[in-house]
């Protein structure tokens, strides 16, 4: 798994570093945000998404306590906090593409690569929180069936709190570096 | 669980601190700045208590910071560029 990560973050830093190229050498860059709803939305989502990495903790040590239905309920809970999160995210693309933002598209006259970062680099993240949950539920039914042990669980909770750090990028650097 | 509610907590106050540096809109150079200090700061905890990096063997945590160092000095080399591009003023022909 730490693999992975290794190569996932990478492939996020790539992408970051391409956005922070284009963000400097455009100078007439666009910031989307408005405080109101974009930012109050973010900082839900941020706080969403840290909850969602205590509650995984939480059905780990259930696990390794061998607490079998406190660790499913735990783990049903993080995937709910993941639901959470993507369907506000969801919500959010959908307002701005009410708007006019498109991946190649900025309705307010400047660059289009605005749309194409964002949607590329909050895309990438949002697939990650999908697969997250999805990944989650498999785990919850193959542990609550004895199929799997503690140790799956503590592997997919490294996945999912990496998914939690690259939110901990993206929201700073898309989000507030954006602000209106 | 307890510590893990704590680390939560000093999380969301990074969080926090990011939203408040925002909202006094400093220069875009310094913004930039701290939010990556926090974002880093913010990361280093989670890797350390959420990711268990802390209880690991010390020489894979020292493998991962090298491994960061290196792809970060290696990914900086076109800033020069960037910058060149942001004060680029072409001549009329």
């Amino acid at each position: 798994m730490w693999m992975f990560i290794v190569a996932d973050a990478a492939t996020f830093a790539a992408v970051l570093f391409a956005y922070g190229y284009v963000r400097v050498a455009n100078p007439d860059w666009t910031r989307p945000f408005a405080v109101w709803p974009s930012i109050v939305n973010g900082v839900v989502m941020t706080v969403i998404l840290l909850t969602s990495s205590l509650t995984m903790i939480a059905a780990v040590l259930a696990a390794q306590a061998e607490r079998r239905a406190v660790a499913v309920r735990w783990l049903g809970a993080t995937m709910a906090l993941g639901a959470m999160f993507a369907a506000l995210h969801l919500r959010e693309w959908i307002a701005m593409i009410g708007e006019g933002w498109r991946l190649f598209r900025n309705p307010l006259g400047g660059t289009p690569l605005v749309g194409a970062t964002f949607f590329s680099i909050t895309g990438l993240h949002l697939l990650h929180v999908v697969s997250g949950v999805v990944v989650i539920g498999v785990i919850a039914l193959g542990y609550r069936k004895s199929r799997f042990g503690a140790g799956h669980l503590e592997t997919t909770g490294l996945y999912w709190h990496f998914v939690d750090l690259v939110w901990m990028f993206v929201f700073p650097l898309i989000y507030l570096l954006n602000v209106r | 669980m307890r510590r893990y509610v704590i680390v939560w907590l000093g999380l969301l106050g990074i969080v926090a601190l990011e939203v408040l540096v925002t909202l006094v809109r400093p220069p875009t150079g310094f913004l930039l700045a701290a939010l990556l200090v926090l974002a880093f700061i913010e990361a280093t905890i989670a890797l350390l208590y959420f990711m268990h990096l802390r209880y690991e063997r010390r020489v894979f945590g020292w493998s991962l910071v090298l491994a960061v160092v290196i792809t970060v000095v290696l990914m900086d080399h076109f800033w020069f560029d960037a910058f060149r591009l942001l004060h680029q003023r072409l001549t009329t022909p």
